[in-house]
């Protein structure tokens, strides 16, 4: 019973982290309609500049987020500018192409200031767990959880309860009609690309405290977060919370209960599961394709 | 032409002797023939007359992805569905080759090379089945899964693969001097078949089906097409040789292990491969492979692999996709063209033929005597629904279509009359409800299976093929299904005349070279008219005909319905244009929210209080009278 006890919580945990990740994939693809192949790059990015901040620098790895995020989110905003907005109107096929290449040149760009291996942050608490009626949590684990939980609210907010949120909401379902009302649909987009790549480097920063990293850790980044977005459905962020939540939960009761080889498996198998079964994901909605205006 | 089925000899020459002005050893074709050619032979001869083994391995490697590339070219290139697993089918047949050789020291190994092809298109059986509902991005992240499941496979799976440690392969027994030799001329001949098969599938109904498919999937199943077994065809052709080529290349390596035959690079390397040299091209694909391994080898050897290797690979990727997105063979055709064709008006301005009466054209049709057509219902529409989440477009539909009638069908927007459409040629499928097609339930069959049945439908927003031109868009309706029409050549002479001849009739044969996309939004309704008339349908329904034309226009479009009419095609036809309707049609059905709120002729329609509230407004008969 302790043992489900602390799979499920640490199945929780994990959850919010994913839903950070995912939450950046999930809003650039409801936005733009580009599925963004180089979030999980973007993702070990952020956890190898968080690597140097503690260890050059000394800077604790947790708090190094504020620093980390808005470096990445620059980033974000600039690679939009150079590489994705050219090919805004090219099929989605195209876009996931780009978006794949990017991802290679990170890999690569890392390979080449990092190198290629195994790099881990540990700081002081990494060995320290809270004990809680018989149940073991540890410190970073707990920590991380919580603080992907507050940027996510903060998302959150911002999306639903400001007047940039509703731009971006309005850019997302109609765009030609949102600048008919004066949105700068160009400047919405730019800004939500950096904001989801700003979300997924939040959520580097803390993956990189939780596990060891290599620049090719991209590829099952990008297949857990995209396993996340599809069974929540592509483009909704709750979704995409409950989507991680779920797989949080499916991936640490693998590990725990099956065996931690064959949890590499879990993203493809739901992936193929959900696309069969249902291909808008459990909360996404099928659009009409008959009557999208030329 | 790279990008279009062939049509039949005579056409094409035709066109040939005019785009050329009589020189034909100057065109671009018979210029392109002449490199691939001397291109084949210096492939076939080079190992002969040099030894260097850098050079032969290089190729070899190359001709490995030029099998791979041009097989994903068939899926990716024709169909439309990009493809990030494909290097799961080289694995895979080295695979093959590597566990059934260790299992069977006494059988000559070259055996399981064919082998090995129909493991590869067994799997990609299973995976078109098991991806048929997915398309675009979804269609894309399904086969990188694929791949990655694949490669898990490999690892966990010991007691075959040999996990992470992977199968080593008997050394050749044949003569150390010629040890490559084998090996090259085996991927050559895989090549060769690979690229009759392209090129067999190119100038097929299956070629032109794939294509449609590409441009427009869901419209591909009204004309006719059968699109799971297309697909599944297409899936299993761009497979089978890429299995049998992966075979040669384990063997060739001697060694095999999950991390290298399941390289998601080798996928990149493939889809960057059809696309620089470009893709839905017979050779464009070869060119790319040709290309692109040595700078792999160059990026190798001389930059250290690795990171060099995803900054070449990536970066090209991102150029390609931005700057390159048709390719090399397709961007030097287009710049041949623009040169032929420069300086020259343009025929999209064209005025719109008047054509003639369908009759004067052919003998294919003939005015029925009305005494004779039986009174039932062709179609019979009885409680169609459809909900959206909450919203209720169709809530309980009902409405019959009596054979040889116009029969009209009216109502504000959103009243639900489109999406009545679109479930009765199951571009949507009902929630509930009966459609009967002259006396056949037709509620449960897919589109295609309902356009072989006698059902036409044009689009409010027409939706044509872009990329093929006006005759191909015409010819692309497919008016039945077998297995032995899809070898079929894609346009044959008899197929030719009689789409010219519904092009004249709708007027636009002077168009019939044009790409789709050229075309205004009235001469894309024309040619769609022609298009599903192509069918030979017994029930024809138009999404407003008369929207966004004009008024000349308009009467010719009547005068067409009319007398399509009177060869025994019945209509059903949506539209706003209240005295094109009343003019045209009887009955007339009114729907208002999702259900049929009136029905009757034109006369009782006009004064039915119901309908004046509801639809046509108090000012309707004023504003008539004034007409």
């Amino acid at each position: 019973m302790t043992v489900f006890l602390q799979s499920l919580v640490l199945g929780l945990l994990l959850g919010g982290v994913y839903a950070l990740a995912a939450s950046g994939l999930t809003l650039i693809f409801g936005v733009m309609k580009v599925i963004n192949i180089a979030h999980g790059a973007f993702l070990v990015l952020a956890s190898f500049i968080t690597y140097t901040l503690w260890d050059v620098v000394g800077i604790d790895p947790l708090l190094a987020i504020v620093i980390t995020t808005p470096v990445v989110f620059a980033i974000g905003w600039a690679t939009y500018k150079v590489v994705v907005s050219p090919i805004r109107s090219a099929p989605m096929a195209s876009t996931v192409l780009l978006t794949f290449g990017l991802a290679l040149v990170l890999e690569g760009a890392m390979g080449e200031i990092w190198g290629n291996n195994s790099t881990a942050i540990r700081p002081a608490y990494a060995d320290e767990s809270f004990t809680l009626g018989g149940i073991f949590l540890p410190k970073a684990q707990v920590y991380g959880g919580l603080i992907a939980v507050a940027v996510l609210v903060v998302l959150w907010v911002v999306l639903t309860r400001t007047w940039l949120g509703r731009a971006i909401r309005a850019a997302a379902s109609n765009p030609s009609s949102a600048q008919l009302v004066g949105i700068r649909t160009a400047s919405v987009a730019a800004l939500v690309f950096a904001i989801g790549i700003a979300a997924a480097g939040a959520g580097g920063a803390i993956t990189g405290v939780l596990y060891p990293f290599v620049p090719g850790s991209h590829y099952q980044w990008i297949a857990r977060l995209l396993a996340i977005v599809v069974l929540g459905g592509l483009g909704s962020l709750n979704g995409a919370v409950l989507g991680a939540i779920l797989f949080g939960l499916a991936e640490t009761f693998t590990s725990t209960y099956v065996s931690p080889s064959w949890a590499t498996a879990v993203p493809y198998a739901i992936v193929f599961a959900v696309l069969l079964i249902r291909p808008q994901g459990l909360l996404g909605t099928r659009l009409r394709e008959d009557a999208v205006a030329a | 032409m790279t990008d279009s089925p062939a049509t039949e000899p005579e056409t094409t020459r035709a066109e040939a002797a005019d785009a050329g002005h009589g020189r034909p050893w100057t065109q671009p074709i018979w210029l392109g023939r002449a490199v691939a050619l001397a291109a084949a032979i210096a492939l076939l001869v080079y190992p002969l007359v040099t030894d260097d083994l850098y050079y032969q391995n290089m190729i070899i490697l190359s001709l490995v992805f030029a099998i791979g590339a041009s097989g994903l070219n068939i899926i990716s290139g024709f169909a439309g569905y990009i493809s990030l697993g494909q290097g799961a089918f080289i694995g895979l047949g080295g695979y093959t080759i590597g566990v059934l050789a260790a299992r069977n020291p006494d059988v000559t190994i070259w055996w399981w090379v064919p082998v090995a092809g129909l493991v590869a298109a067994l799997v990609a059986l299973v995976l078109g089945l098991v991806s048929l509902r997915s398309s675009g991005p979804a269609f894309v992240i399904i086969t990188v899964a694929f791949l990655f499941l694949v490669q898990v496979f490999a690892v966990n799976w010991v007691s075959v693969t040999n996990g992470t440690a992977g199968l080593t392969m008997p050394l050749p027994d044949w003569d150390r001097d010629i040890i490559n030799l084998p090996f090259y001329y085996a991927l050559a001949a895989v090549l060769a078949l690979q690229l009759l098969m392209t090129w067999w599938i190119r100038r097929t109904k299956l070629g032109m089906g794939l294509i449609a498919i590409r441009e427009d999937e869901t419209k591909a199943a009204t004309i006719g097409i059968n699109l799971p077994v297309e697909k599944i065809i297409a899936f299993m052709a761009s497979a089978v040789f890429v299995g049998m080529a992966g075979a040669v290349y384990g063997y060739y390596l001697t060694f095999i292990d999950p991390r290298g035959m399941f390289s998601i690079l080798i996928s990149v390397q493939l889809v960057l491969s059809m696309l620089i040299g470009g893709k839905a091209t017979l050779w464009g694909p070869v060119l790319g492979a040709f290309l692109i391994e040595p700078l792999n080898e160059i990026a190798n050897n001389s930059f250290g692999g690795g990171n060099a290797r995803l900054f070449l690979f990536g970066g090209l990727l991102v150029v390609v996709v931005i700057f390159l997105p048709r390719g090399i063979l397709p961007a030097i055709e287009s710049a041949l063209s623009w040169r032929r064709t420069r300086n020259k008006a343009g025929l999209v301005g064209a005025r719109i033929g008047t054509g003639g009466s369908l009759a004067s054209l052919t003998d294919r049709v003939q005015v029925v005597d009305r005494t004779e057509v039986p009174d039932r219902p062709l179609l019979e529409v009885t409680g169609l629904v459809k909900h959206f989440g909450g919203v209720k477009a169709v809530d309980g539909a009902s409405l019959v279509v009596p054979e040889g009638s116009i029969t009209g069908l009216i109502g504000p927007n959103g009243s639900g009359k489109t999406t009545l459409f679109n479930l009765i040629d199951d571009t949507i499928r009902a929630d509930a409800g009966e459609i009967v097609l002259d006396g056949e339930r037709i509620d449960g069959m897919r589109s295609w299976q309902r356009a072989h049945r006698g059902l036409g439908r044009t689009f409010q927003i027409t939706r044509l093929f872009r990329e093929m031109t006006v005759l191909e868009n015409v010819v692309a309706a497919q008016p039945s299904f077998s297995m032995r029409g899809l070898g079929k050549i894609a346009v044959s002479g008899s197929e030719a005349r009689a789409a010219e001849e519904l092009l004249e009739f709708v007027g636009m044969r002077d168009f019939r070279d044009q790409r789709a996309q050229a075309l205004s939004y009235g001469q894309q309704k024309l040619v769609e008219l022609a298009q599903i008339l192509m069918l030979d349908p017994k029930l024809i329904l138009l999404d407003e005909p008369a929207g966004g034309i004009n008024p000349v226009l308009i009467d010719r479009m009547g005068e067409m319905i009319r007398e399509l009419n009177s060869y025994g095609k019945t209509f059903l036809i949506v539209e706003h244009n209240m005295p094109f309707v009343l003019g045209l049609c009887d009955p007339v059905h009114v729907l208002g929210r999702g259900r049929t709120m009136a029905s009757g002729t034109a006369e009782e329609i006009k004064n039915d209080p119901a309908v004046i509230d509801a639809y046509l407004g108090e000012d309707f008969h004023i504003e008539e009278a004034r007409r």
